[in-house]
Formats: structure tokens, sequence, C-alpha cells
């Protein structure tokens, strides 16, 4: 009966075969769909542009990936009600953003890229390294500007490498470094302990840290150890430093738990260090309270946008016009838990500059244009920080200023101790 | 439909229509769009892991959660592979046998335990192989993934890169899934089939589960290896999320939904894997797992065995609304290619022991 078996499959193949057929019907190759030179690029008509956007709406980086649309929703949620963004081309134009959920899986990201670039002007303001290294190569073959993203990764704000990206992030060195030349600034003697995480997010923070305190005669790293991101405690690495009595402990760290575990090992060993955190892991709910951070002379941190949370921030007026932006256009009605929700809202305000600017509806236009922001300072921003699109090598937002915790919140300082 | 079965029947017609299939399967990457093109690739990528992993589950009755480490561990010796210009056929085969080794060496050890034990092993492979893939930087490119272009369409065949990659799946799928196929309906096929039902009765009938299950898990990783090429020269990228144990999930749903126990089951789940995603992205991008989550209940709850079911299904409810004719009932039982979970429970037991093996039903019907 083996022949019956043969028939049944036959018949389900050809069946397969012509429901493609009928489905695709006789769609030939449409050849060139990027447009002339003349016309217009992709995704940009005389009343819209559309933006896309892939990030994890779903899965562990749910909560910072929401944020990362949010925002921009946003901020261009409250510019299309007052009528668009007047282009340089003197056209007014409404921002459409279409953003997909790639769950932080870089095969989703590439298949919602796939997508959407036959629909959208740009991709921006996607979270996360693998998710957007999954189709940068396409993204530049097919010359789809990929901007203002959401990665520390260098290699996005590399013009050579990346012709089409620019990261919007500061790099892990850029945080390192700040942090480095504050100390270095000081003027006192220091022992610095390092303790960083074993892959590219540790080495960034360490290397930008060594960068700000170059020929600093004051600073001595006396001991540097590290950590998997795999690990479930650093104990032994933070009973190891204790023993340096260092009076400063640079951690690199990006994992939550180990950050708090790592405040209180050092209290139980009464080693009373000044710490310093990377932007991601010094939440004062989160972390600083159960770490018990007060028992410190100082823990610092780098930030460069505001935090709507704090105390100090509840009457600025960016921050009250944000948080009802945020309820009203992006259905978002909590107080932002991650930072990506301002800075996704920033990221609004830098592509909306480079809409002004441009003065051809095209891709190349647009990537001119947004290479070409400087001294800009989005709404949100810290005093002393701004967009700075022109310098090669580093993302839209390099500068950051170091701040302090207080006991609630964070507050910028101008020197160390 | 007599007339229908009776044409088909001849074998001239038979060999037309699988001609015609070729053809169209060749013409049809010319005639698409770029996106259509990509995500038919997609799918083949995911057909191929599918059926490695229904190899080991669906036919052996194996629990196995860790088919993506071998889909990970296939893309990263392609991408290293390809990265230092090896030859492409040497990067095929290295991409094939790195898993299969790692897969024959976990399941001398696992095959041992059976029963859970198997699928706890193997749970621990997705988990070990992120960090692990974080680690060995030189090999792997850490957290931040490597990337190969080695896929492009080659300037002398005038071809697309989309339609240049949908040839490369449509060749190395097709084959594997023409050798599992043939596999699992010979010899192999009906060993396997013997071990998931009975192990007892396996070992009286001189088949050693040991073996077989041994067999069936290398089998899988081998075909994971192939899966894992396809990955790389389809989506020209890979990162240590791509192992994430979620996914190694996913493709196991995959498998349930299309048809556990099924070569074209097995299309079905790549196709869920890779469509279901886009289709609730479509609907509403911050709902897509609660719309996954129902979609999967309510496949399960209205086909239990999958889409592949799905004719067999309609077609004893068309029965059941005509005229029941005694002789014909009697002739084709209502559940015939299924040597999955329907069969066994239909199968007369003596005793607890099945009266006769599923395939020899099978091969009687």
């Amino acid at each position: 009966m083996k022949r019956k078996k043969n028939v049944r499959l036959t018949g389900a193949i050809a069946l397969i075969s012509a429901v493609a057929v009928s489905l695709t019907g006789c769609g030939g190759r449409d050849d060139d769909s990027s447009g002339g030179a003349r016309g217009a690029s992709t995704g940009i008509t005389d009343t819209t542009v559309t933006l896309g956007v892939t990030t994890p709406l779903s899965g562990a980086t749910a909560g910072p990936g929401t944020c990362t649309v949010a925002g921009l929703k946003a901020y261009f949620g409250a510019v299309n009600a007052k009528g668009g963004v007047k282009f340089g081309d003197g056209k007014t134009r409404k921002v459409e953003i279409k953003a997909q959920d790639d769950a932080y899986d870089p095969q989703k990201a590439k298949s919602n890229y796939d997508q959407l670039k036959g629909s959208v002007f740009a991709m921006t303001s996607g979270l996360g390294t693998p998710t957007n290294r999954a189709y940068r190569e396409a993204a530049i073959a097919d010359k789809v500007p990929q901007v203002l993203v959401m990665t520390g990764d260098p290699i996005f704000s590399d013009t050579k490498e990346s012709p089409e990206q620019l990261g919007f992030v500061p790099t892990y060195v850029n945080e390192g470094e700040a942090f480095g030349k504050l100390l270095a600034a000081s003027g006192q003697d220091h022992k610095v302990a390092i303790l960083s995480q074993n892959d590219d997010y540790g080495q960034g923070y360490v290397e930008g840290f060594k960068k700000g305190v170059e020929g600093a005669s004051n600073i001595s790293i006396v001991k540097e150890l590290t950590y998997e991101a795999t690990d479930t405690s650093v104990d032994a690495q933070i009973t190891q430093l204790a023993g340096t009595h260092a009076d400063v402990v640079f951690n690199a760290m990006s994992i939550t738990p180990l950050a708090i575990a790592s405040l209180q090992k050092a209290q139980q060993l009464n080693w009373k260090p000044s710490w310093f955190l990377p932007s991601n892991t010094s939440s004062p709910k989160a972390i600083l309270e159960p770490g018990k951070a007060m028992a410190y002379p100082g823990v610092y941190s780098v930030s460069f946008a505001k935090a709507p949370q704090s105390p100090a921030f509840a009457g600025d007026e960016d921050v009250k016009t944000f948080l009802s932006d945020l309820k009203q256009y992006a259905d978002y009605p909590d107080m932002p838990a991650f930072p990506h929700c301002m800075w996704s809202y920033m990221v609004g305000a830098t592509l909306d500059q480079a809409f002004q600017k441009m003065k051809e509806p095209t891709r190349e236009g647009f990537m001119k244009s947004l290479r070409d922001i400087k001294d800009f300072t989005a709404p949100l921003m810290l005093e002393g920080t701004s967009v700075d699109t022109t310098v090669d090598g580093q993302p839209a937002v390099s500068s950051v200023v170091v701040q302090k915790y207080n006991g609630t919140g964070y507050a910028t300082v101008e020197n160390f101790g | 439909m007599s007339l229908a079965t009776g044409l088909l029947s001849r074998a001239w017609v038979r060999w037309a229509i699988t001609a015609v299939v070729v053809v169209v399967l060749f013409v049809l990457p010319l005639q698409l769009d770029e996106y259509t093109n990509q995500n038919l690739a997609r799918i083949g990528v995911f057909a191929v892991a599918v059926l490695g992993l229904n190899v080991v589950m669906g036919y052996t009755g194996q629990v196995s959660l860790g088919q993506i480490f071998f889909v990970g561990a296939g893309a990263y010796v392609t991408g290293y592979g390809a990265s230092h210009d090896w030859n492409i056929v040497l990067v095929f085969v290295a991409s094939v046998l790195v898993p299969g080794v790692i897969g024959l060496l976990v399941a001398l050890a696992a095959a041992r335990l059976g029963g859970l034990a198997i699928a706890m092993v193997t749970i621990a492979l997705p988990i070990v192989g992120v960090p692990f893939a974080k680690r060995l930087s030189d090999f792997t490119g850490g957290s931040q993934g490597m990337s190969s272009a080695f896929s492009n369409a080659p300037g002398w065949t005038g071809l697309y890169n989309d339609q240049w990659q949908l040839y490369i799946v449509l060749v190395v799928g097709g084959a594997v899934f023409l050798l599992i196929r043939n596999l699992v309906r010979g010899k192999y096929g009906r060993a396997f089939a013997i071990v998931k039902d009975n192990e007892a009765v396996a070992a009286s009938m001189g088949i050693s589960p040991y073996r077989y299950k041994v067999l069936a898990f290398t089998v899988a990783s081998l075909i994971g290896g192939a899966s894992g090429f396809l990955y790389m020269a389809v989506i020209q990228f890979t990162s240590p999320e791509t192992m994430s144990f979620g996914h190694s999930i996913t493709l196991l749903a995959s498998m349930v939904i299309g048809g556990a126990a099924s070569i074209l089951g097995s299309l079905l789940g790549g196709a869920y894997y890779v469509l279901v995603p886009q289709w609730s992205n479509d609907i509403d991008p911050n709902l897509t797992e609660l719309l996954q989550g129902a979609l999967l209940l309510l496949t399960l709850l209205l086909l239990p065995g999958g889409l592949a079911t799905l004719p067999r299904v309609l077609a004893r409810t068309l029965r059941r609304t005509r005229t029941p004719d005694p002789s014909e009932r009697r002739q084709t039982p209502s559940a015939p290619p299924a040597p999955g979970r329907a069969s066994v429970e239909e199968t007369p037991t003596v005793g607890g022991i099945p009266a006769q093996s599923p395939t020899e039903r099978q091969e009687q019907a």
C-alpha cells in the first residue's frame, strides 16, 4: 500500500504548490522599490513621513523596550496635534510610527526590518545590541537609515563601518570616562578598586575609566577583578577588593541583584569606599535603597536625562510636558520606570531637528542633515549635556554628567567628594 | 473524488505532478517579491529545525528541550568558517558534524537515563550554550554576535540575494526533508515508533531502545546543525540570544502545532514559528505574546493532532454528515497516517501491550 501513501503525499504537495502560486498571483518582481533619485524616498509623501521601530515589547526586556516606543509616540503625538513638522523643503508632514515587537530576538528583528523597509523612511529608536546588529548590514546594503538606536555599541557610531547608522545613547566608554575625569580632577590621592563584568559591557567601562584617569598621578588602581554575567555571587571578589582598603570602587556591573549584593557585602566587611555605578544599575528605588547606599560616603553614577521621579524636577516644565504627552499620546499613564522613555522622547526631538533642516525628501538628504546637529539641547536633557552628531566615532549624545546619590535621588556634582 | 484518486494512482501522473512541483519551486523565487522570498526562506530554516525535533520527539517520543542549541551551534560554526574563508562545502559539513558530535556525546549519557531525565539534560544545553557563546568571544564574537554575508548572490547568477538564499534553503532543506522522510518510513522509522510506544516490547523484538534513542537524538542534532547553516545563510547574523531557552520552547510548540510525527507538520511548524509573530505584530505589537498564547491554545483545542491533521479532521466531519457506509468505514480507519498519539490510543491492546504496532497497521491501510 506504499503507492497509496505516495498518492496522498503527491496530492498534498500539489495542493500546497497550487495554493502558493494562486496566493502570490502573477506578481513579478517590482524592480527598484526604493524610488528613483529624483523623487521622494520610500516612506515619505507630501503630507506624512513614516518611521519604523523594532524593539522588544514582550519578554524580559519588554519594560525598557516599551519605553523606546512610548517616548517617541509621545513626542510626535504632540507635534502632530499641532499640525506636524515643518520640513526644510517647505512642506509640513505628520510623523507616523510603525512599531513592531522583536522580543530581543535577532532573527525577529531582521524579519521586522524586512517587513518594514518597504514602507518606512527610516528605522529608529530600537533597543538592543544584537537586535540592531542583526539588520545593520542589510540596512547598509538597502541604504535605509538606522539612526538614533538605543545601544552603547560603538560600531553604530563609526561612519566608515556604518554609513547609514548613528547610535543615540552614550557608549560605555563615555560613561566610564566621565567618572574617571571627575576623580582625576579632585586633586586628592585615591586608591581605586575595579570590579567589572567580563564582556564588552564591563570592558567598555573600564577602558573609559582608564582613559579618564590617564596621566593623573593622584589615582592609583590597586586591584582589578572581573566576574561573569552568569555568576550568582560576587562576594569573593568584594572580599578580595576590601583587602586593598581602596577608597573608591569602580563597579562596572549590569546585573541588578549582584549590584545590591555587592553594596551589602562591603558593609558587612565594614569597608566603606565611594562607589561608581553604571547608569543602568544605579536606580535609587531598585538598587540603592535595598543596598543601603547611604552608609557610604558617596555613590556616583552618570546621566544625561532629567529623572521625572526625582523631587528636584517635579516642577520642571520639560518634565511636566513630557509626562502629559506620555499619558495623552503614548497610552503610558504611569511614571516611566526606565530612562528609555526619556531617551526616546529626545530621539523624537533630534529627528525633528533633522527634519526641519532637510532640503530634499530623500534618505540621503535626511542622513546629511541628521549628521549636522550641534549643541542641541533636547527637552529633558540635563544641564551640561547636548546632542552633537558631528563627531565621527561618537553617538548623538556622548556627554554625560556625573551625579551623586543624596538619599532620595541624584544631583549633579562638579567635584568629587 | 474517485476519479481524481484513479488518475493520481497512475505512475506517469504522479511523475508529472512531481516534475511540475519541482519546476514551480524553482521558478517561484524568481516571481515573488523580496519580502515573500525572505519569509519563505525563514520558514524553511525553522521547518528544518522543527523536523529535527520531530525525529527525536515526534517519532521516537523522547522529550528534547535543547534543539535550539544545535541550531545555534550550527550557525556559529557556519559564521566562523565563512569568516575564515573556508570552502563552502567544508563549512556546511562542519556546521552539521560539530552539533552532531555534541549531540551524540550528550545522547550517549542522556539516553541511559531515559524518561524525564533526558528532558532535564536537554534543558541544560541552551542554558549552558548562551554563556558559552558569550565567553568564547574569539570564536563567537561575544555578546555582540557575528555576522557573515557569505550567502549573498554571486555575480554570475544575476540573482537578487533573497532569491539566491531561498534557493540555498530549497536545496539544503529539500534534501534534508527527503532524507528524513525516507528514514522515518523505513526500518528505522518503525524501530523509532516501537521505542516510542513501549520500550519493553521494542527490547523483546531485538530493538535496543538505548541505541535507537541515541540515534534519533544524534540525527536531530545533525539536522539542527543543518538548520543553523541555513539560519546563517538567511539571517546572516547570530548572537548568544539565538540560543535562548525560550526559542527552544517555541520550537517545541511549533512542532506540536504543526503536527508531531509528521513531515508535513514540520513544514507547517516552521511556518507557525515565523508567521505567527508577524501576524500578532500586525494586530497589536504590544500583545504579541498574549495573541500567540491564545492561538496556541485554540489550535490545540480544535486540532489536538496539529495542523497536519486538519484535512483528516475535515474529511471525518464530512463523512459523518453523509450516510455512513459500513464497508468503507472498516477499510479506512479514521486516522490512517498517524504513528503519533492518536493511533497509539486507538491501537487495540492486549493487556496494555499494543496488539499490532501502529506502523504495521498503517501499512495495511
